[in-house]
């Protein structure tokens, strides 16, 4: 026996996942949706998506290579810098370009988008202290960002490439389209060609949430790798189908329910797209399961909600806000260890 | 009886289980060392008083050291021989009072007078008067638990045996199921009850099988899931019942028994035989032939790694008990005790040794926590030196240091250093 042996608390074996292969595997299930929407929106959602990764990448290294002491050092052996960099890459930041890229539309200028990946990367994310450190999504927040900056919802291009599959369905520009604006009083239901909801055909949106089908595939892969809980974005969904369902009959049609509106207001927008991707962010939700609860049905009310308030696509905006409520939910929602019995408060004698 | 179905409890990880290494090898019996150094902390509690002095002549099975207080337990000689040394040596588990022993060659004996049909007193003085721990590794003196303030209603025999990489409880199934039963009788007697169930997980069902053969005791396949050898776990998953938080099993109407435990209480009361041996595995991809062996207390794990045919690659680690909750030794230079398992040497491949990054929150660690608790955040408050709040927020009480949330966290953070360092923390503060 030598010195080579090695001594610490157990467990002495642990798993092979790691974060960077959690990354890697959240990295591959958003291809398909990258894929569709080169398919749908052509060269441009390409050069968005390159555009959006690289530059949230760049930043992280430049970041890394500048932040803390001994700038000059590094300088003199930067090749030694990039290695250790490229050792504790974990991926992180690939996923948050991608999802940055796949939430704007196909029309956004590829500055844009490199001075949202910087914005995301570089203000929300290490500035805070790097991966697991980050307050909000900075995905979102990069998006919002840009939202407010340069207006990007009113150029939302519509899939070109393809027409619609059911000739009646109507294009609605906007940023995606939404459910809540759809129901027209004569004939709701025809109007909207649910098959061309959910495969993104001549439908107006963004790179990553107009084809549902793409989505479901990134949701199936993640749910079996066991990255994200099968149930999580099930449960946002259903609940905010539910309130917006209600929602949208009690205030449009006059106290009638029409449960053909019901998937419209899902397969709408980047509703699926939040919930699969978004919500279920490691970093900014909670750590409990009874937490995890709370904020997907409170995320998804709220959602719904504001949505219906604003007309407009919120997802980004709902995520930050639920974002925020995190540590608080982490603080109060806590379960109870196995075993855990009530105790009585008894009423002291006096 | 024919085995039943066990239930599932939440959380658990699934580690491969590496019993492949070791399963095949029949239990032998390691020639005795010419020198054993016997620990006087054998079991939970205070340490054992020594009552032997330097010089003296020791039989093997002879009382060396008197329990000190009602949970503590007797240490007795492993070898005959003469004591050259009694001192204190700081090893894996802290500073301990060591009894060093050079074997005299006479191989001499002093056993207990054998019981033939023992009433459930005489059960009792026996366990007590061996010297008998749970060999399952908390090493709780079994007449302590055997003695009930609360009535029970079942006897549990543990051999779930769901660590990695040990297969020494399987071996002692598989080889002596006739003694094991034995012994769970002897017990159950003691305790008044007639019920006994024997837990054992889905990968063995050889042993589930021999088990099967008796009309009073009755099997249970439990779910392969680590850990389904705790206490609280095991009792949930074979009668539904749940050990509430600083509650003892008898409070919930059970007694659970490791089978090793079971076997030696059958050495006891039929053979007179203190506890002095134990059934261990030498396994891992660095010994040359892993073997599950029988060891006599405060052997030199360099004379079982010899045994074994010593290192085939240089080890990464060698762990002395299970590789989730073993204790990670760093010479040969140790000694076994009752509660030692295993000695496991570890090749580069096995063992872990990844550098922590930073905490995801992905929360894995409280998904698989069979407790239910929240260990990020334990090691979030303890890191910021605030263990009031890592106590609160981590529910840390409850920990049974399972270390399956360490098992299981992508990012390789030490959860159960920050565990221990909260509880000792609050040790100290009371």
């Amino acid at each position: 026996m030598d010195n080579s042996i090695v001594i610490s608390t157990p467990p002495h074996v642990k798993s092979k996942r790691t974060t960077r292969g959690i990354m890697i595997d959240v990295a591959i299930a958003l291809l398909p949706c990258a894929i569709a929407g080169c398919v749908f929106f052509g060269w441009r959602a390409l050069i968005v998506i390159l555009t959006g990764v690289l530059s949230c990448v760049a930043t992280e290294f430049v970041y890394y290579f500048i932040a803390n002491k001994g700038f000059s050092n590094k300088c003199r052996d930067a090749k030694q810098v990039c290695v250790r960099w490229l050792k504790q890459f974990d991926f992180t930041s690939v996923v948050t370009g991608l999802i940055l890229a796949l939430i704007l539309p196909s029309s956004t200028k590829w500055y844009m988008v490199l001075i949202g990946g910087i914005f995301s990367i570089a203000v929300v994310k290490m500035f805070f202290g790097g991966t697991g450190k980050n307050l909000v999504n900075p995905a979102a927040a990069g998006r919002v960002f840009m939202f407010l900056s340069f207006s990007i919802v009113t150029s939302c291009a519509i899939a070109s490439q393809f027409g619609p599959i059911v000739d009646s369905s109507v294009v609605i520009s906007g940023a995606t389209n939404l459910g809540g604006l759809l129901p027209s009083k004569s004939d709701p239901v025809s109007n909207l060609a649910l098959l061309d909801l959910f495969l993104g055909t001549g439908v107006a949106g963004c790179i990553g949430e107009t084809c549902k089908l793409a989505i479901l595939v990134g949701y199936i892969y993640l749910a079996v790798r066991k990255v994200i809980k099968w149930y999580q974005p099930l449960l946002f969904i259903a609940v905010f189908g539910l309130v917006a369902w209600l929602m949208g009959g009690f205030f449009y049609d006059k106290y009638t329910l029409d449960i053909n509106l019901f998937l419209p207001n899902i397969l709408s927008g980047g509703v699926l797209f939040g919930a699969v991707f978004m919500f279920t962010d490691y970093v900014t939700s909670p750590k409990g399961t009874y937490g995890q609860l709370v904020y997907y049905v409170a995320g998804a009310i709220l959602l719904a909600v504001l949505r219906y308030l604003t007309k407009i696509e919120v997802a980004s905006f709902v995520i930050l806000l639920m974002n925020l409520f995190v540590p608080l939910i982490d603080k109060y929602v806590i379960g109870r260890p196995f075993g855990y019995k009530k105790v009585k408060k008894q009423k002291e004698d006096k | 009886m024919k085995a039943v179905k066990g239930k599932y409890y939440f959380g658990g990880v699934h580690p491969h289980d590496m019993k492949n290494i070791a399963k095949d090898a029949a239990l032998e019996v390691l020639p005795d060392a010419e020198a054993v150094a016997i620990s006087t902390s054998q079991s939970l509690g205070k340490p054992a008083l020594p009552v032997v002095e330097v010089g003296a002549e020791v039989k093997a099975g002879q009382v060396i050291a008197k329990a000190d207080g009602l949970i503590s337990s007797d240490v007795f000689a492993s070898i005959s021989g003469t004591v050259t040394e009694i001192k204190e040596v700081v090893g894996a588990n802290g500073a301990e009072k060591y009894i060093f022993i050079k074997a005299n060659g006479k191989n001499e004996t002093s056993f207990l007078p054998p019981l033939s049909d023992p009433s459930a007193e005489e059960i009792k003085d026996r366990i007590k008067d061996a010297g008998i721990v749970g060999l399952g590794g908390a090493g709780f003196p079994t007449a302590v638990k055997v003695a009930p303030k609360t009535p029970v209603e079942a006897l549990i025999v543990n051999g779930a045996e769901c660590e990695p990489y040990l297969t020494c409880d399987y071996r002692l199934m598989l080889e002596k199921a006739e003694e094991i039963a034995k012994g769970a009788r002897y017990i159950a007697k003691a305790l008044g009850v007639t019920k006994i169930i024997i837990g054992i997980e889905a990968n063995k069902p050889d042993c589930i099988a021999e088990f099967e053969k008796f009309d009073d005791i009755q099997p249970v396949i439990l779910k392969k899931q680590y850990p389904m050898g705790g206490e609280k776990q095991l009792i949930y998953v074979t009668t539904g019942r749940k050990v509430g938080i600083g509650k003892l099993p008898a409070d919930v109407g059970v007694v659970v028994q490791n089978v090793a435990t079971c076997y030696a209480v059958y050495e006891a009361v039929e053979n007179g035989k203190p506890l002095y041996e134990r059934v261990l595995t030498v396994s891992g991809k660095a010994v040359s032939q892993p073997k599950n062996l029988w060891v006599k207390v405060g052997t030199p794990v360099k004379a079982i790694v010899d045994y074994c045919g010593g290192e085939s690659v240089t080890p990464k680690k060698v762990v002395q008990g299970g590789p989730m909750t073993g204790v990670a030794i760093a010479s040969y230079d140790e000694y076994t005790h009752k509660t030692t398992s295993g000695i496991l040497l570890m090749s580069a491949e096995e063992a872990a040794a990844d550098e922590p990054t930073p905490c995801l929150n992905c929360g894995k660690c409280a998904d698989v926590c069979p407790m239910h608790l929240m260990p990020m955040n334990t090691a979030f408050y303890a890191s910021a030196g605030d263990f009031d709040a890592a106590a609160k927020y981590g529910q840390t009480a409850a920990c049974i240091e399972c270390g399956a949330c360490e098992y299981i966290c992508p990012a390789k953070r030490p959860l159960i250093q920050a565990i221990r360092k909260t509880k000792a923390a609050l040790r100290n503060k009371k």
